[in-house]
């Protein structure tokens, strides 16, 4: 959905919130955290709805914030991104020749439906994601059988050596759903999907909202705290603003910038970013002359003012990027520094090039995209600066993917996340031309970067595997195949009495230790 | 009268197809791939090619058509690509939403011109004729996503009467809910209306039966009642008639902003997901209640003015 963010609604939004701060004036808790409380309804606000509901289908993230409530995973990951935690299973071990993995599962997990969860659903529930048709086939395309010695056992044979296994179990897409879906089709199922999650499904009015009950019969006793979640689809930004300063809604997911301020001051009201693995970057395509020469992409990225940027349209809402890893993972290689925007030297950088007095080029912006403009404003009038001459052009967003994908296109902005705690896939994806989409749609190719990132994989020590991705890291600042830009947080705006709410990096809402004071 | 009607269904069947085609060809030529777009960006090429071949959409491209309109044919709408369910499921669901803000909106349109209008009309040069052309020429100028977050503003947030936005489950509270959405579709077409409605008073005015009835005695009242809105009344309804397609593509925009689960936003989530069957669809329903409309229209005014027969 496109999000408008015109002058006239950025306008709204600021009278909308000072005239919240004059009627409402209701005060709150003021983020004291206090003694959870058990009960309530929590209702959040979004700007999609969700695609669907069976975990081997959807890629957005409005379905997949609910697909990890409903459902569980064998082990999830840590708040922090840090690593994965017990969940279903509750131990985990790789075997002496590296080539398997061997889960062992809690006893006491039910589905919703009073069937307890077994190792046969598990291996169900893998299979329905290594389908060809699958988003995440690539996710366990390595698992090559799945052995189920007991009820409460499931071994994972993999291919070659795996270490990002445990973290690939933590997909959302990977949730455990009951063996042949009960006995249902998966369509079927996905209109009354079954779960061993915190939250029990409830209804779905399509378009419109999607309602969550609290599971009383979750392993994890003593949660949820939470009665129940709704899901109110709302694509218009300056709406779910007034909807939450009028009090129809506690969380709004996506604020837009522009209202971070007025909501930051407006009484029983709360702004928050978490840290999420977000890297906006700056994509060229390198098999078009001249951004096939180096030089070029190293002038293009000192002459960006990165600083500029960050505060006209991020508002400060994000931190300057170094490497292409994020620092929500452990492999971010801190000794890259952000480069410095530096005009003389972007000039010396272009002088060397194969096109030292300058050229012309075109930026392709998603159409509707206020942020996006902007910032390839900021971008044309640096790069003049320096003799290159941009011109802006704007495709809707799929079109705009069809573009890049079959590289026709100069320039243009994207972003990356990813999905699952350990570095293998977003190294992969960011890093690697086979991994992904030739190096986020480069045409960036170094076989060094593929035998790195199979060397990482196959690694169990999380010392020596930081040291290839350490110089994964370097290679791409080295190239410059894209800029990243900025690491971007996870933005939420949402009353003061709502508590324990707390993103993970990998977007997980951890909704069951979310509690609501009255 | 029947058989009218039944050349008139007739002359609507090259029109819906021309609607089909062109939508169909449309959305087909625009760049973009659904199965990418589902998948995203990181699924690999063989992913994409399944799923494409799951949906039929690498077949040729006059094959699809063909599989389109035999489909059509036999009434089945197809599978929504990004909804995942039937597309005639999904239209049972969001169809009536639109419908009933559409008609709620034509009906307050009428409720707020026929009055400004009737007044504007009484001292063509008074001050509340002056009120009413400001009026018009504000609203006329204003675009309607700007109206209908600045009544979210005032009637949601500041006066909090109505919800920002929104479709509650009860019907008492969704009835209230799409107040302030339709109100705000109706003002878009609330300044042709009256401005055609005013032409058209003014005329019958100066009509010599108007002087007839007035010379007879009748007051002021009656005679706008019963002589000048009855006559001005039928360029009214096909005024309103030809701006239905206006308040169909209103409700469009302002579904976004009410958060309104009708058609608009489903058609909007097709378009930007390269949904072609969905939108294909969503254009088909539009392209049928356009022409419905137009043949209530023309019934209407047949019924109204008996000079226009329906032969």
């Amino acid at each position: 959905m496109t999000r408008r963010k015109t002058l006239i609604s950025a306008f709204a939004i600021v009278a909308a919130a000072s005239m919240a701060a004059c009627s409402s004036g209701s005060g709150g808790s003021g983020g004291a955290a206090g003694k959870p409380q058990s009960g309530g309804d929590l209702v959040m606000a979004r700007a999609d709805e969700a695609t669907s509901l069976l975990p081997s289908v959807p890629t957005d993230n409005s379905a997949i914030w609910i697909i990890e409530e409903i459902y569980s995973t064998l082990v999830v990951p840590a708040q922090d991104g840090s690593g994965v935690q017990p969940s279903l299973a509750t131990k985990w071990k790789q075997s002496a020749d590296k080539l398997s993995w061997t889960f062992q599962l809690r006893k006491d997990a039910k589905f919703t439906d009073g069937r307890p969860v077994t190792s046969a659903d598990v291996k169900f529930s893998i299979e329905q994601v290594q389908k060809k048709s699958s988003p995440f086939a690539f996710i366990d395309a390595v698992i090559t059988k799945m052995d189920t010695p007991d009820a409460h056992t499931i071994v994972f044979h993999t291919a070659k050596p795996w270490a990002p296994l445990p973290a690939d179990m933590a997909l959302f897409a990977n949730s455990i759903v009951p063996k042949d879906y009960g006995g249902k089709s998966a369509q079927e199922f996905a209109k009354h999907p079954i779960g061993s999650g915190p939250f029990k499904f409830d209804s779905w009015t399509k378009g419109s909202r999607l309602k969550i009950v609290k599971n009383t019969d979750y392993w994890q006793k003593g949660t949820p705290k939470l009665d129940s979640v709704t899901f109110n689809v709302v694509p218009d930004s300056n709406t779910r603003a007034t909807q939450l300063s009028s009090g129809q809604i506690q969380i709004n997911e996506y604020p837009s910038n522009s209202s971070i301020k007025t909501v930051s001051k407006t009484p029983g009201l709360k702004f928050s970013s978490f840290p999420s693995s977000e890297v906006d970057y700056l994509g060229m395509n390198g098999s078009r002359k001249p951004l096939n020469d180096v030089n070029v992409r190293k002038a293009i990225r000192l002459a960006i003012d990165k600083e500029g940027i960050l505060k006209s349209v991020y508002y400060d809402r994000a931190k300057l990027a170094g490497p292409y890893l994020s620092p929500t993972t452990w492999a971010h290689n801190d000794a890259i520094k952000p480069t410095k925007f530096d005009l003389k030297a972007a000039k010396a950088a272009l002088a060397k090039s194969s096109v030292p007095s300058g050229f012309t080029t075109t930026i392709t912006i998603s159409s509707g995209d206020q942020d996006a403009s902007a910032e390839a404003q900021l971008i044309q009038s640096a790069l003049a600066k320096i003799g290159i001459k941009l011109k802006i052009k704007s495709l809707d967003p799929s079109a705009l993917y069809s573009a890049k994908g079959a590289g026709n296109y100069d320039m243009a902005f994207g972003l990356y996340t990813t999905d699952i705690v350990d570095p293998d896939e977003i190294a992969r994806f960011g890093g690697t031309f086979s991994g992904g989409v030739h190096t986020l749609y480069t045409w960036f190719n170094s076989p060094t970067m593929n035998k790195l990132a199979d060397k990482a994989s196959s690694g169990s020590d999380q010392a020596s595997r930081k040291k290839d991705y350490d110089q994964m890291q370097q290679i791409i600042d080295d190239n410059v195949p894209y800029i990243p830009l900025f690491y971007v947080p996870g933005n939420y705006s949402y009353s003061s009495k709502v508590h324990g709410f707390k993103p993970g990096a990998t977007g997980n809402y951890f909704l069951e230790k979310v509690w609501l004071s009255k | 009268m029947l058989r009218w009607l039944v050349r008139r269904l007739l002359l609507a069947v090259p029109v819906v197809w021309g609607v089909v085609t062109i939508s169909f060809v449309l959305m087909h030529l625009s760049p973009g791939d659904p199965a990418r777009t589902a998948l995203g960006e990181k699924a690999d090429a063989a992913s994409v090619a399944a799923l494409r071949h799951q949906w039929g959409l690498d077949k040729s491209l006059p094959l699809q058509y063909l599989d389109y309109l035999g489909q059509l044919v036999h009434g089945d709408l197809g599978q929504s690509l990004y909804y995942h369910s039937s597309i005639t499921s999904l239209m049972w669901q969001r169809l009536p939403v639109t419908l009933v803000l559409i008609v709620f909106s034509a009906i307050l349109a009428v409720l707020i011109s026929v009055p400004l209008a009737s007044r504007s009309t009484t001292k063509p040069n008074g001050a509340a004729a002056l009120v009413v052309r400001l009026f018009n020429a504000v609203i006329q100028g204003s675009p309607t996503f700007f109206i209908g977050s600045m009544l979210i503003l005032f009637l949601g947030v500041r006066v909090a009467i109505f919800p920002a936005g929104g479709y509650p489950s009860s019907l008492g509270s969704r009835a209230w809910a799409l107040v302030l959405p339709a109100l705000t579709i109706a003002l878009s077409i609330v300044p042709l209306l009256v401005r055609g409605l005013r032409a058209a008073m003014i005329e019958s005015y100066s009509s010599e039966y108007v002087t007839f009835a007035r010379s007879k005695g009748l007051g002021t009242g009656p005679i706008r009642r019963r002589y000048v809105l009855r006559n001005a009344g039928i360029s009214g309804v096909s005024i309103l008639g030809i701006q239905v397609g206006a308040l169909a593509s209103g409700a469009l925009v302002i579904e976004q902003v009410f958060a309104i689960p009708g058609m608009g936003s489903m058609l909007m989530t097709g378009i930007l997901n390269r949904d072609y069957a969905l939108v294909q669809a969503c254009t088909l329903v539009f392209g049928l209640i356009v022409v419905v409309v137009y043949l209530v229209t023309d019934i209407v005014y047949a019924r109204l003015d008996p000079r226009a027969r329906l032969s």
